[in-house]
Protein backbone atom coordinates (compact mmCIF):
# COMPACT_ATOMS: atom_id res chain seq x y z
CA UNK A 1 0.00 0.00 0.00
CA UNK A 2 1.78 3.17 -1.26
CA UNK A 3 0.75 5.58 1.41
CA UNK A 4 1.46 9.58 1.69
CA UNK A 5 0.36 12.80 4.31
CA UNK A 6 -0.43 16.24 3.19
CA UNK A 7 0.05 18.78 5.80
CA UNK A 8 -3.15 21.07 5.61
CA UNK A 9 -1.58 23.81 8.22
CA UNK A 10 -1.38 27.03 6.17
CA UNK A 11 -3.02 26.09 3.16
CA UNK A 12 -6.45 26.96 1.61
CA UNK A 13 -9.31 24.11 1.17
CA UNK A 14 -8.23 24.92 -2.66
CA UNK A 15 -4.93 24.39 -2.20
CA UNK A 16 -4.82 20.47 -0.26
CA UNK A 17 -7.66 19.38 -2.36
CA UNK A 18 -5.80 19.91 -5.23
CA UNK A 19 -3.01 18.19 -3.73
CA UNK A 20 -5.39 15.62 -2.69
CA UNK A 21 -6.72 15.30 -6.34
CA UNK A 22 -3.04 14.66 -8.05
CA UNK A 23 -2.09 12.24 -4.88
CA UNK A 24 -4.72 10.38 -4.93
CA UNK A 25 -3.32 9.04 -8.65
CA UNK A 26 -0.50 7.68 -7.67
CA UNK A 27 -1.32 6.81 -3.84
CA UNK A 28 -3.93 4.11 -1.77
CA UNK A 29 -4.05 6.02 1.11
CA UNK A 30 -3.45 9.72 1.57
CA UNK A 31 -3.91 10.92 5.68
CA UNK A 32 -4.62 14.85 5.93
CA UNK A 33 -2.45 16.26 9.25
CA UNK A 34 -3.72 19.49 11.15
CA UNK A 35 -7.21 19.46 8.83
CA UNK A 36 -8.56 22.20 11.43
CA UNK A 37 -11.87 21.77 10.57
CA UNK A 38 -11.34 23.27 7.33
CA UNK A 39 -14.30 23.61 4.74
CA UNK A 40 -14.46 20.82 1.50
CA UNK A 41 -12.23 18.61 2.24
CA UNK A 42 -11.73 16.46 -0.58
CA UNK A 43 -14.70 17.76 -2.41
CA UNK A 44 -15.21 15.96 -5.72
CA UNK A 45 -12.97 13.26 -4.81
CA UNK A 46 -13.26 10.35 -7.22
CA UNK A 47 -11.76 6.74 -7.39
CA UNK A 48 -10.80 3.71 -5.36
CA UNK A 49 -8.45 5.68 -2.64
CA UNK A 50 -8.66 6.15 1.12
CA UNK A 51 -8.56 9.13 2.99
CA UNK A 52 -7.76 9.83 6.58
CA UNK A 53 -8.78 13.37 7.97
CA UNK A 54 -6.67 13.05 11.32
CA UNK A 55 -8.81 15.94 13.14
CA UNK A 56 -11.74 18.13 12.65
CA UNK A 57 -13.41 18.71 9.11
CA UNK A 58 -15.55 21.81 8.12
CA UNK A 59 -18.45 22.24 6.26
CA UNK A 60 -19.13 19.68 2.80
CA UNK A 61 -16.76 16.92 4.05
CA UNK A 62 -16.50 14.74 1.00
CA UNK A 63 -19.33 16.37 -0.96
CA UNK A 64 -20.09 15.25 -4.39
CA UNK A 65 -17.54 12.38 -4.20
CA UNK A 66 -17.89 8.71 -5.97
CA UNK A 67 -15.77 5.95 -4.88
CA UNK A 68 -13.09 7.25 -1.99
CA UNK A 69 -13.46 5.91 1.62
CA UNK A 70 -13.04 8.85 3.98
CA UNK A 71 -11.94 8.79 7.75
CA UNK A 72 -12.47 11.71 9.81
CA UNK A 73 -10.80 11.37 13.20
CA UNK A 74 -12.82 13.95 14.89
CA UNK A 75 -15.87 15.77 13.72
CA UNK A 76 -17.45 16.89 11.17
CA UNK A 77 -19.32 20.50 10.14
CA UNK A 78 -22.77 20.79 8.01
CA UNK A 79 -23.62 18.51 5.32
CA UNK A 80 -20.66 16.05 5.06
CA UNK A 81 -20.75 13.50 2.28
CA UNK A 82 -23.57 16.36 0.27
CA UNK A 83 -24.51 14.93 -2.95
CA UNK A 84 -22.08 11.53 -2.64
CA UNK A 85 -22.78 8.97 -5.24
CA UNK A 86 -20.37 6.16 -4.44
CA UNK A 87 -17.91 5.40 -1.32
CA UNK A 88 -17.84 6.01 2.26
CA UNK A 89 -17.36 8.85 5.15
CA UNK A 90 -16.97 7.67 8.86
CA UNK A 91 -16.86 10.41 11.29
CA UNK A 92 -15.82 8.93 14.61
CA UNK A 93 -16.84 12.55 16.48
CA UNK A 94 -20.15 14.13 15.98
CA UNK A 95 -21.80 15.82 12.94
CA UNK A 96 -23.25 19.11 12.56
CA UNK A 97 -26.57 19.49 10.34
CA UNK A 98 -27.64 17.90 6.77
CA UNK A 99 -25.26 14.46 7.82
CA UNK A 100 -25.77 12.68 3.92
CA UNK A 101 -27.78 15.63 2.30
CA UNK A 102 -29.12 14.48 -1.21
CA UNK A 103 -26.86 11.81 -1.29
CA UNK A 104 -27.40 9.45 -4.36
CA UNK A 105 -25.43 6.48 -2.79
CA UNK A 106 -22.85 5.56 -0.83
CA UNK A 107 -22.53 5.22 3.21
CA UNK A 108 -22.35 8.23 5.83
CA UNK A 109 -21.34 6.56 9.72
CA UNK A 110 -21.51 9.17 12.12
CA UNK A 111 -20.35 7.27 15.73
CA UNK A 112 -21.74 10.36 17.94
CA UNK A 113 -24.47 13.09 17.51
CA UNK A 114 -25.93 14.15 14.15
CA UNK A 115 -27.63 17.66 13.92
CA UNK A 116 -30.75 18.55 12.33
CA UNK A 117 -31.76 17.43 9.08
CA UNK A 118 -30.21 14.27 8.78
CA UNK A 119 -30.55 12.45 5.65
CA UNK A 120 -32.64 15.56 3.87
CA UNK A 121 -33.65 15.16 0.14
CA UNK A 122 -31.61 11.86 -0.22
CA UNK A 123 -32.20 9.49 -2.44
CA UNK A 124 -30.25 6.01 -2.21
CA UNK A 125 -27.76 5.07 0.38
CA UNK A 126 -27.07 4.26 4.01
CA UNK A 127 -26.61 6.48 6.50
CA UNK A 128 -26.06 5.56 10.44
CA UNK A 129 -25.60 7.92 13.28
CA UNK A 130 -24.99 6.16 16.45
CA UNK A 131 -26.03 8.34 19.20
CA UNK A 132 -29.27 11.34 18.23
CA UNK A 133 -30.02 12.70 15.16
CA UNK A 134 -31.95 16.02 15.66
CA UNK A 135 -34.98 18.12 13.82
CA UNK A 136 -36.59 16.92 10.81
CA UNK A 137 -34.16 13.83 9.98
CA UNK A 138 -35.15 12.50 6.48
CA UNK A 139 -36.62 15.64 5.53
CA UNK A 140 -37.89 14.72 2.32
CA UNK A 141 -36.66 11.59 1.54
CA UNK A 142 -36.97 9.97 -1.16
CA UNK A 143 -35.08 6.82 -1.06
CA UNK A 144 -32.25 4.87 0.81
CA UNK A 145 -31.91 4.29 4.23
CA UNK A 146 -31.00 6.12 7.77
CA UNK A 147 -30.37 4.27 10.84
CA UNK A 148 -30.31 5.66 14.34
CA UNK A 149 -29.26 3.98 17.36
CA UNK A 150 -30.09 6.66 19.93
CA UNK A 151 -33.27 9.32 19.72
CA UNK A 152 -35.03 11.38 17.01
CA UNK A 153 -36.00 15.20 17.56
CA UNK A 154 -39.18 16.72 16.51
CA UNK A 155 -40.45 16.40 13.27
CA UNK A 156 -38.91 12.87 12.10
CA UNK A 157 -39.62 12.36 8.50
CA UNK A 158 -40.95 15.34 7.74
CA UNK A 159 -42.34 15.11 3.99
CA UNK A 160 -40.89 11.79 3.34
CA UNK A 161 -41.70 10.19 -0.11
CA UNK A 162 -39.72 7.07 -0.13
CA UNK A 163 -36.69 5.01 1.75
CA UNK A 164 -36.66 3.91 5.55
CA UNK A 165 -35.34 5.23 8.82
CA UNK A 166 -34.97 2.54 11.64
CA UNK A 167 -34.60 4.06 14.99
CA UNK A 168 -33.68 2.39 18.31
CA UNK A 169 -33.84 5.06 20.51
CA UNK A 170 -37.43 7.83 21.41
CA UNK A 171 -39.10 9.37 18.52
CA UNK A 172 -39.88 13.08 19.76
CA UNK A 173 -42.31 13.54 16.96
CA UNK A 174 -43.32 12.57 13.30
CA UNK A 175 -43.28 15.49 10.88
CA UNK A 176 -45.96 15.51 7.93
CA UNK A 177 -46.60 12.23 6.09
CA UNK A 178 -44.84 9.86 7.95
CA UNK A 179 -45.78 6.99 10.46
CA UNK A 180 -44.09 4.21 12.28
CA UNK A 181 -44.12 0.52 12.24
CA UNK A 182 -42.45 -2.16 13.83
CA UNK A 183 -39.88 -4.32 11.36
CA UNK A 184 -39.96 -7.67 10.18
CA UNK A 185 -37.33 -10.25 11.01
CA UNK A 186 -35.27 -9.81 7.63
CA UNK A 187 -35.25 -6.26 8.50
CA UNK A 188 -33.82 -6.92 12.04
CA UNK A 189 -30.76 -9.46 9.86
CA UNK A 190 -30.40 -6.88 7.70
CA UNK A 191 -29.76 -4.60 10.44
CA UNK A 192 -27.62 -6.62 12.56
CA UNK A 193 -25.48 -7.36 9.16
CA UNK A 194 -24.69 -3.47 7.47
CA UNK A 195 -24.28 -2.41 11.59
CA UNK A 196 -21.97 -5.29 12.22
CA UNK A 197 -20.13 -4.55 8.97
CA UNK A 198 -19.71 -0.89 10.06
CA UNK A 199 -18.24 -1.23 13.66
CA UNK A 200 -21.64 -1.18 15.88
CA UNK A 201 -22.03 -4.38 17.64
CA UNK A 202 -25.37 -4.64 19.26
CA UNK A 203 -26.72 -7.74 22.02
CA UNK A 204 -29.33 -9.50 19.85
CA UNK A 205 -32.30 -8.58 22.15
CA UNK A 206 -31.35 -4.40 21.23
CA UNK A 207 -32.86 -5.36 17.48
CA UNK A 208 -36.21 -5.90 19.34
CA UNK A 209 -36.36 -2.19 19.89
CA UNK A 210 -35.96 -0.68 16.64
CA UNK A 211 -38.93 0.73 14.72
CA UNK A 212 -39.21 2.54 11.35
CA UNK A 213 -40.72 5.45 9.74
CA UNK A 214 -42.05 5.19 6.17
CA UNK A 215 -44.40 7.19 4.30
CA UNK A 216 -47.71 7.78 4.74
CA UNK A 217 -48.74 7.80 1.16
CA UNK A 218 -46.10 7.96 -2.01
CA UNK A 219 -47.93 11.32 -3.55
CA UNK A 220 -48.60 13.63 -0.18
CA UNK A 221 -48.76 16.79 -2.00
CA UNK A 222 -50.26 16.44 -5.80
CA UNK A 223 -53.44 13.96 -5.29
CA UNK A 224 -53.81 10.31 -5.91
CA UNK A 225 -53.64 9.94 -9.44
CA UNK A 226 -50.42 8.94 -10.57
CA UNK A 227 -49.09 10.95 -13.90
CA UNK A 228 -47.26 8.79 -16.70
CA UNK A 229 -44.87 10.09 -18.53
CA UNK B 1 -23.69 35.16 6.39
CA UNK B 2 -21.84 36.52 9.20
CA UNK B 3 -19.27 34.65 12.21
CA UNK B 4 -20.42 35.27 15.68
CA UNK B 5 -18.24 33.77 18.83
CA UNK B 6 -18.27 34.32 22.78
CA UNK B 7 -16.05 33.13 25.68
CA UNK B 8 -16.30 32.94 29.54
CA UNK B 9 -13.70 31.91 31.84
CA UNK B 10 -16.05 30.15 34.67
CA UNK B 11 -13.61 31.47 37.31
CA UNK B 12 -14.83 34.76 36.52
CA UNK B 13 -11.17 36.31 36.72
CA UNK B 14 -9.31 38.16 34.12
CA UNK B 15 -7.96 36.35 31.54
CA UNK B 16 -6.41 37.20 27.83
CA UNK B 17 -9.94 37.62 26.52
CA UNK B 18 -9.01 40.03 23.94
CA UNK B 19 -6.11 37.61 22.34
CA UNK B 20 -8.45 34.67 22.62
CA UNK B 21 -11.66 36.12 21.03
CA UNK B 22 -9.20 38.04 17.99
CA UNK B 23 -8.37 34.13 17.56
CA UNK B 24 -11.61 32.84 17.32
CA UNK B 25 -12.69 35.62 14.84
CA UNK B 26 -9.67 35.20 12.66
CA UNK B 27 -10.52 31.20 12.46
CA UNK B 28 -13.87 32.95 11.25
CA UNK B 29 -12.54 35.74 8.54
CA UNK B 30 -14.40 33.13 5.90
CA UNK B 31 -17.50 34.17 7.24
CA UNK B 32 -17.06 37.79 7.15
CA UNK B 33 -15.09 40.05 5.35
CA UNK B 34 -17.03 43.71 6.09
CA UNK B 35 -16.15 44.45 9.75
CA UNK B 36 -15.14 42.68 13.22
CA UNK B 37 -15.89 43.71 16.50
CA UNK B 38 -15.62 43.06 19.68
CA UNK B 39 -17.53 43.42 23.66
CA UNK B 40 -14.30 42.33 26.35
CA UNK B 41 -16.35 42.75 29.66
CA UNK B 42 -14.40 42.75 33.09
CA UNK B 43 -11.17 44.90 32.04
CA UNK B 44 -12.10 48.35 32.47
CA UNK B 45 -12.53 48.36 35.92
CA UNK B 46 -13.81 51.55 36.06
CA UNK B 47 -15.10 53.62 39.13
CA UNK B 48 -18.81 53.63 39.76
CA UNK B 49 -19.76 56.55 38.16
CA UNK B 50 -17.47 56.56 35.02
CA UNK B 51 -18.13 55.62 31.91
CA UNK B 52 -15.82 54.72 28.62
CA UNK B 53 -16.85 56.87 24.95
CA UNK B 54 -15.91 55.25 21.92
CA UNK B 55 -16.23 58.44 18.75
CA UNK B 56 -15.30 58.02 15.05
CA UNK B 57 -14.75 61.46 13.90
CA UNK B 58 -13.60 62.62 10.64
CA UNK B 59 -10.20 64.06 10.21
CA UNK B 60 -11.07 67.66 9.85
CA UNK B 61 -9.80 70.61 11.66
CA UNK B 62 -12.03 71.84 14.16
CA UNK B 63 -14.32 68.49 14.95
CA UNK B 64 -12.12 67.59 17.56
CA UNK B 65 -12.59 70.02 19.75
CA UNK B 66 -16.38 70.59 19.26
CA UNK B 67 -16.86 66.63 20.49
CA UNK B 68 -14.54 67.76 23.72
CA UNK B 69 -16.37 71.06 24.40
CA UNK B 70 -20.22 69.21 23.99
CA UNK B 71 -18.50 66.45 26.57
CA UNK B 72 -17.07 69.10 28.72
CA UNK B 73 -20.36 71.22 28.63
CA UNK B 74 -21.71 67.82 30.42
CA UNK B 75 -18.81 66.60 32.18
CA UNK B 76 -14.90 66.55 32.53
CA UNK B 77 -12.61 64.44 30.16
CA UNK B 78 -10.69 62.44 32.61
CA UNK B 79 -8.77 60.73 30.33
CA UNK B 80 -8.58 60.59 26.10
CA UNK B 81 -6.88 58.72 23.55
CA UNK B 82 -7.10 59.14 20.18
CA UNK B 83 -6.14 56.01 17.32
CA UNK B 84 -6.22 56.11 13.97
CA UNK B 85 -8.59 54.30 11.63
CA UNK B 86 -9.08 54.51 7.95
CA UNK B 87 -10.62 56.25 5.27
CA UNK B 88 -9.28 59.75 7.34
CA UNK B 89 -11.57 58.99 10.56
CA UNK B 90 -9.46 59.16 13.78
CA UNK B 91 -10.97 56.81 16.89
CA UNK B 92 -11.63 59.23 20.19
CA UNK B 93 -12.24 57.63 23.49
CA UNK B 94 -12.10 59.29 26.35
CA UNK B 95 -12.86 58.47 30.12
CA UNK B 96 -15.66 60.62 32.02
CA UNK B 97 -17.69 60.83 34.74
CA UNK B 98 -21.86 61.09 35.46
CA UNK B 99 -23.94 61.24 38.47
CA UNK B 100 -26.07 58.25 36.44
CA UNK B 101 -26.18 56.15 33.82
CA UNK B 102 -29.34 57.43 32.76
CA UNK B 103 -27.28 60.57 31.32
CA UNK B 104 -25.49 58.54 29.16
CA UNK B 105 -28.06 58.51 25.88
CA UNK B 106 -28.91 62.03 25.99
CA UNK B 107 -25.03 63.24 25.80
CA UNK B 108 -24.85 60.49 22.86
CA UNK B 109 -27.02 61.86 21.29
CA UNK B 110 -25.94 65.44 21.33
CA UNK B 111 -22.06 64.15 20.03
CA UNK B 112 -24.32 62.60 17.22
CA UNK B 113 -25.59 65.87 16.54
CA UNK B 114 -21.89 67.13 15.31
CA UNK B 115 -21.63 66.51 11.52
CA UNK B 116 -18.86 63.67 10.43
CA UNK B 117 -19.01 62.43 14.24
CA UNK B 118 -20.81 59.36 15.34
CA UNK B 119 -20.56 57.74 19.08
CA UNK B 120 -19.69 54.28 18.14
CA UNK B 121 -20.80 53.32 22.11
CA UNK B 122 -20.70 54.01 25.75
CA UNK B 123 -19.62 51.34 28.16
CA UNK B 124 -19.37 51.09 31.70
CA UNK B 125 -17.75 47.46 32.36
CA UNK B 126 -17.08 46.19 28.73
CA UNK B 127 -14.85 47.62 26.39
CA UNK B 128 -16.03 47.53 22.73
CA UNK B 129 -13.74 47.61 19.58
CA UNK B 130 -15.29 47.47 15.85
CA UNK B 131 -14.35 48.71 13.02
CA UNK B 132 -14.21 47.93 8.69
CA UNK B 133 -11.56 45.65 7.65
CA UNK B 134 -9.87 42.30 8.56
CA UNK B 135 -10.25 40.93 12.01
CA UNK B 136 -6.31 40.90 12.05
CA UNK B 137 -5.68 44.76 10.75
CA UNK B 138 -8.39 45.81 13.68
CA UNK B 139 -6.54 43.44 15.90
CA UNK B 140 -3.18 45.61 15.63
CA UNK B 141 -5.06 49.10 15.02
CA UNK B 142 -6.36 48.36 18.94
CA UNK B 143 -4.34 45.94 19.89
CA UNK B 144 -6.90 43.52 21.00
CA UNK B 145 -3.83 41.18 21.94
CA UNK B 146 -3.50 42.35 25.36
CA UNK B 147 -7.09 43.34 26.29
CA UNK B 148 -8.03 41.25 29.31
CA UNK B 149 -11.53 40.38 30.27
CA UNK B 150 -13.63 38.01 32.09
CA UNK B 151 -15.54 36.96 29.42
CA UNK B 152 -16.40 38.26 25.66
CA UNK B 153 -18.41 37.85 22.45
CA UNK B 154 -17.33 38.77 18.66
CA UNK B 155 -18.42 39.07 15.37
CA UNK B 156 -16.92 38.58 11.63
CA UNK B 157 -19.60 40.83 8.95
CA UNK B 158 -21.21 39.74 6.02
CA UNK B 159 -23.29 42.28 4.89
CA UNK B 160 -26.45 41.96 3.67
CA UNK B 161 -28.77 45.04 3.43
CA UNK B 162 -27.72 47.47 5.67
CA UNK B 163 -24.12 49.76 4.80
CA UNK B 164 -20.71 48.78 5.50
CA UNK B 165 -19.20 51.34 8.11
CA UNK B 166 -17.80 51.34 11.53
CA UNK B 167 -21.60 51.69 13.60
CA UNK B 168 -23.20 48.95 11.49
CA UNK B 169 -20.13 46.86 12.52
CA UNK B 170 -21.66 44.17 15.55
CA UNK B 171 -21.14 44.49 18.20
CA UNK B 172 -24.61 46.28 18.68
CA UNK B 173 -25.09 47.98 21.98
CA UNK B 174 -29.08 49.43 23.94
CA UNK B 175 -29.16 51.81 26.50
CA UNK B 176 -32.09 50.44 28.06
CA UNK B 177 -29.83 49.23 30.64
CA UNK B 178 -26.50 49.01 31.00
CA UNK B 179 -23.64 47.50 28.85
CA UNK B 180 -25.75 44.92 26.88
CA UNK B 181 -24.43 43.92 23.40
CA UNK B 182 -25.07 42.01 20.56
CA UNK B 183 -23.75 40.08 17.81
CA UNK B 184 -25.58 38.54 14.95
CA UNK B 185 -25.75 36.04 11.97
CA UNK B 186 -28.77 35.84 10.00
CA UNK B 187 -31.81 37.91 9.14
CA UNK B 188 -34.76 38.97 11.33
CA UNK B 189 -37.94 38.82 9.03
CA UNK B 190 -40.56 40.22 11.22
CA UNK B 191 -38.56 42.89 12.46
CA UNK B 192 -40.94 45.45 12.21
CA UNK B 193 -43.31 43.77 14.23
CA UNK B 194 -40.66 43.25 17.00
CA UNK B 195 -39.49 47.08 16.80
CA UNK B 196 -43.07 48.61 16.87
CA UNK B 197 -43.61 48.13 20.11
CA UNK B 198 -39.84 49.03 21.29
CA UNK B 199 -40.73 51.97 19.84
CA UNK B 200 -43.91 52.97 21.44
CA UNK B 201 -42.55 52.19 24.78
CA UNK B 202 -39.73 54.93 23.59
CA UNK B 203 -37.01 53.16 22.74
CA UNK B 204 -34.52 55.08 20.39
CA UNK B 205 -33.75 53.07 16.82
CA UNK B 206 -30.57 54.99 15.14
CA UNK B 207 -30.64 52.33 12.50
CA UNK B 208 -33.19 50.00 10.74
CA UNK B 209 -30.39 47.59 11.32
CA UNK B 210 -32.02 44.61 12.81
CA UNK B 211 -29.19 43.11 15.11
CA UNK B 212 -30.05 47.11 16.55
CA UNK B 213 -33.52 45.80 16.77
CA UNK B 214 -32.30 42.13 19.08
CA UNK B 215 -30.37 44.18 21.49
CA UNK B 216 -32.97 46.42 22.16
CA UNK B 217 -35.83 43.69 22.94
CA UNK B 218 -32.94 41.89 25.10
CA UNK B 219 -32.01 44.80 27.08
CA UNK B 220 -35.85 45.45 27.11
CA UNK B 221 -37.07 42.08 28.47
CA UNK B 222 -34.26 42.28 30.97
CA UNK B 223 -35.19 45.49 32.23
CA UNK B 224 -38.78 43.99 32.63
CA UNK B 225 -37.20 41.51 35.06
CA UNK B 226 -36.78 38.67 32.78
CA UNK B 227 -33.36 36.45 33.32
CA UNK B 228 -31.06 36.18 30.44
CA UNK B 229 -32.43 32.92 29.65
CA UNK B 230 -35.72 33.65 29.85
CA UNK B 231 -35.40 36.59 27.57
CA UNK B 232 -33.35 34.61 25.04
CA UNK B 233 -36.03 31.73 24.79
CA UNK B 234 -39.32 34.43 24.89
CA UNK B 235 -36.92 36.29 21.65
CA UNK B 236 -36.82 32.34 19.68
CA UNK B 237 -40.86 32.28 20.45
CA UNK B 238 -41.30 36.53 19.04
CA UNK B 239 -38.78 36.58 16.12
CA UNK B 240 -39.29 34.90 12.86
CA UNK B 241 -36.04 34.29 10.39
CA UNK B 242 -33.01 32.20 10.31
CA UNK B 243 -30.58 33.56 12.89
CA UNK B 244 -28.29 32.60 15.68
CA UNK B 245 -26.91 35.22 17.78
CA UNK B 246 -25.17 36.10 20.89
CA UNK B 247 -25.68 38.29 23.97
CA UNK B 248 -23.39 39.31 25.90
CA UNK B 249 -23.80 41.46 29.27
CA UNK B 250 -21.67 41.96 32.55
CA UNK B 251 -22.46 38.59 33.80
CA UNK B 252 -22.04 36.00 30.89
CA UNK B 253 -22.98 35.52 27.56
CA UNK B 254 -25.81 33.78 25.99
CA UNK B 255 -26.66 32.47 22.39
CA UNK B 256 -30.20 31.69 21.04
CA UNK B 257 -30.97 30.23 17.96
CA UNK B 258 -33.82 30.51 15.46
CA UNK B 259 -36.61 27.12 15.26
CA UNK B 260 -35.98 26.02 12.16
CA UNK B 261 -32.04 25.94 13.32
CA UNK B 262 -31.19 27.77 9.72
CA UNK B 263 -28.01 29.63 10.96
CA UNK B 264 -25.22 27.18 12.67
CA UNK B 265 -23.90 27.40 16.42
CA UNK B 266 -21.91 24.98 18.22
CA UNK B 267 -20.53 24.93 21.67
CA UNK B 268 -17.91 23.26 23.85
CA UNK B 269 -16.13 23.99 27.47
CA UNK B 270 -13.78 22.34 29.57
CA UNK B 271 -13.17 23.08 33.40
CA UNK B 272 -11.89 26.32 33.10
CA UNK B 273 -13.91 28.09 29.51
CA UNK B 274 -17.75 27.66 28.30
CA UNK B 275 -17.00 28.96 24.30
CA UNK B 276 -19.89 29.36 21.79
CA UNK B 277 -19.38 30.02 17.56
CA UNK B 278 -20.29 29.76 14.59
CA UNK B 279 -18.26 26.92 13.82
CA UNK B 280 -15.65 24.81 15.52
CA UNK B 281 -12.69 25.91 13.52
CA UNK B 282 -12.96 28.94 16.34
CA UNK B 283 -13.88 26.64 19.32
CA UNK B 284 -10.65 24.78 18.40
CA UNK B 285 -8.40 27.91 19.01
CA UNK B 286 -9.71 28.14 23.16
CA UNK B 287 -10.51 24.87 23.86
CA UNK B 288 -10.72 21.03 23.35
CA UNK B 289 -13.03 19.97 20.59
CA UNK B 290 -12.80 16.59 20.98
CA UNK B 291 -16.32 16.87 22.45
CA UNK B 292 -18.35 19.70 20.40
CA UNK B 293 -22.12 20.09 20.99
CA UNK B 294 -24.85 21.30 17.92
CA UNK B 295 -27.02 24.17 19.81
CA UNK B 296 -30.43 22.69 18.30
CA UNK B 297 -33.03 24.84 16.67
CA UNK B 298 -34.83 26.86 18.99
CA UNK B 299 -32.23 26.03 21.91
CA UNK B 300 -30.84 28.51 23.58
CA UNK B 301 -27.80 28.43 26.25
CA UNK B 302 -26.64 30.63 28.90
CA UNK B 303 -23.02 30.77 31.20
CA UNK B 304 -23.46 33.43 33.86
CA UNK B 305 -20.54 33.73 36.02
Amino acid sequence: MKEAKINAKGKTPREVNSKLKKMAEEYDRIIIKNPNAMHYLAAGLTGDVEVVIDGSAGYFAGTMIHGPRIEIRGNAGWFPADNMTRGKIKIHGSAGDGVGQGIYGGTVIVKEDAGSRTGEIMKNGTIIIGGNSGFMTGLYMMGGQIIVLGDLGKDAGESIIRGKIYVKGEVESLGKNAKIKGITDQEKEELEKILGENGFKLEKSEYKKFKKIIPRSRRPFYGKEVEEG
Amino acid sequence: MCGIAGIVYKDGKLHPAGRDMTKMLHALQHRGPDSAGFSIYGGLKLAKDEYLLNIEIKEKKGILNKVKDTIEAMTRIKSEEKIQSVENYIIYRCKISLDSFSQLKPLITEIDKIEDVTVLNGSHSFEMIKDVGSVLEIADRYDTWSKKGTHAIGHTRFSTESIVDRYHAHPFQSYIIPDITVVHNGQITNYWKIRDPLERKGHIFETTNDTECIVHYIADKLADGYKLEEALEQSVKDMDGPFSYIVGTPNGIGIAKDQLGLRPGVMAEDNEIFAIASEEMALGEVVDTRHIEQIAPGEVRVYEI
